[in-house]
């Protein structure tokens, strides 16, 4: 009766380990821009909150929207508007995309990288001329 | 032990998940215009006060639109963060996490739509 | 900048990995420890340098990364070479699968360089310095190179791979025209290799329940196949919030293909046939 375990009972006890997945799967822009999607999604739903109290700040009367509007028109504020704005670009950019693979349609991989950049340049571009325009407007 | 194809099939097929999809996307396609709207229109009224907004949110477009956008926005984001929970999720806070984002959008959505009509009917 | 095709390595990459700590989510037994250096043998000229994951159950101790220095001109010019060259000369354990050495068998499928690929189809000339050589991605290790592939087998044994008819059989073959057999190209071709389920985000959190990318593949096959009458119990196996709507479009199974197929577009079409059944 010997009480050391062979080999065979070794590995059957063990659990064997799980190879590594996200710690070293190389970023790639097909993941990056679906994490992205998501990420400015969660963001998003916060910025819903905030519309939901700038509509109830309204609803209330001028010193509770003159409170709500002064919070959104500081620098603070403004830098959070900001990447809202972006945030909103970005999902609104990638949700089309979806959209369009949706019907089954550009699913080549050069369709998929196109558009990829393209949704990059694009929220980019709208979110810099959607300030640009609101703070012309502004004067 | 369990084979690993029992295993595999778990609790077996569902039958459904089609109705999630679509609403999700159906819910897109209207948030197209109506963020694009609505971001339109927010910018257009940027520097403007409160009697400026006001009476934009009274014209009978605006509002109607703006309920439309609450309607679409909440339940968008309700199907959205549920699969977010789901997808990472896999403690018993489950279920309390589905539960709270399904009634915090459905109270969001109603305390937005009330407040639009507050406006609507206010004198 | 653009990807033309999933056998382009990739030239630009923002970053190397996700900003994640190195033991984000790994259970103790995962954990990766440094191993030894293997040096290059006296007087190799052309030395590259490989990572390679290992870990053997025989011993204690957790997977752990060892270096081997690999002599290029004594060596094939495939990382298939480089592995056999390794075990031939350098370290005879080192375990890893292999067959065909050319793409047609799916054995030597691993993550090279962060990316799953074959070992026999990616150049030696095609990898970063150092090397980096893991097993398939989020798979349990049986030895070094060799990942259990069971679970994912028998997701595939789920969506029954074989023709279900009940028009009785014909005196000779079930026909197709070309055009219905041409719906299952891009498709029939799928080697299992698993390389697209490996590299699925979706089904490193969810694979227990989510099909992942090669067995949805494998489904499209059947429900695009003309002479399949089991579409009905197809679609019911597959419409669940798990098994087919865990895919997020991620899309890193088209990009990582060795065989440059499609497993992103195949569930687009499961998805709309769907659709189509429900409405």
């Amino acid at each position: 009766m010997n009480s050391k375990p062979s080999i065979s009972d070794v590995t059957v006890a063990r659990r064997r380990p799980l190879s590594p997945n996200i710690q070293i799967y190389r970023p790639q822009l097909t993941s990056v821009l679906s994490i992205a999607n998501r990420i400015t999604g969660v963001v998003l739903s916060l910025g819903a909150v905030g519309l939901v109290i700038w509509l109830t700040a309204a609803a209330m009367g001028p010193r509770a929207y003159g409170a709500v509007h002064g919070v959104g028109s500081s620098w603070g504020g403004r830098i959070v508007l900001f990447g809202f704005t972006f945030a909103f670009f970005l999902h609104l950019c990638g949700g089309i995309r979806h959209l369009v693979w949706d019907t089954v349609h550009g699913f080549e991989l050069r369709s998929i990288y196109i558009s990829g950049w393209a949704v990059v340049g694009g929220s980019v571009a709208l979110t810099v001329a959607a300030w640009t325009v609101s703070l012309l407007l502004a004067g | 032990m369990r084979s690993p194809l029992a295993r595999a099939e778990g609790l077996g097929s569902a039958k459904g998940g089609v109705k999630h999809w679509w609403a999700e996307r159906v819910s897109a396609v209207a948030l197209v215009p109506l963020t694009v709207w609505f971001l339109g229109s927010v910018i257009a009224h940027a520097g403007g006060d409160y009697d400026a907004v006001i009476t934009w949110l009274k014209t009978p477009l605006a509002s109607l639109a703006m309920i439309v956008l609450l309607l679409a926005l909440f339940h968008h984001t309700a199907l959205g963060l549920q699969v977010v929970i789901e997808d990472y999720v896999h403690s018993d806070a489950r279920f309390a996490a589905l539960i709270a984002v399904r009634l915090g959008c459905l109270a969001l959505a109603s305390a937005g739509i009330v407040a639009t009509l507050r406006i609507v009917f206010s004198p | 900048m653009i990807v033309e095709s999933s056998d382009q390595v990739a030239r630009f990459t923002l970053l190397k990995r996700f900003p994640v700590p190195r033991n984000f989510k790994v259970t103790p037994e995962s954990r990766i420890e440094k191993g030894r250096t293997w040096p290059a043998p006296p007087g190799a000229s052309r030395i590259k340098t490989f990572e390679v994951y290992r870990y053997d159950p025989e011993r204690d101790g957790n997977p752990r990364i060892d270096t081997f220095e690999v002599d290029l001109d004594d060596c094939g010019p495939m990382v298939l070479d480089a592995l056999i060259w390794i075990k031939n000369k350098v370290d005879s354990t080192l375990a890893f699968r292999r067959s065909c050495r050319e793409g047609v068998c799916g054995s030597c499928a691993m993550t090279l360089d962060g990316t799953n690929w074959l070992a026999c189809t990616r150049f030696i000339s095609d990898m970063s310095k150092p090397a980096t050589i893991y097993p398939l991605a989020n798979l349990p290790v049986i030895k070094d190179l060799v990942p259990d592939t069971t679970h994912l087998f028998a997701q595939y044994e789920m969506i029954e791979p074989w023709l279900h008819a009940t028009t009785p059989t014909p005196e000779k073959e079930r026909l197709q025209s070309p055009q219905e057999r041409s719906q299952v190209d891009g498709y029939y071709e799928c080697i299992l290799c698993f390389c697209c389920t490996s590299g699925c985000p979706s089904h490193w959190w969810n694979g227990d329940r989510f099909l992942g990318p090669a067995v949805l593949l494998q489904s499209w096959r059947w429900l695009a196949d003309s002479r399949d009458e089991a579409k009905e119990k197809r679609l019911d196996t597959l419409e669940d919030p798990f098994r087919l709507y865990r895919c997020h479009t991620i899309l890193n199974c088209t990009r990582t293909c060795p065989k440059g197929l499609n497993p992103g577009k195949a569930i687009a079409e499961i998805k709309k046939m769907v659709v189509e059944r429900e409405g």
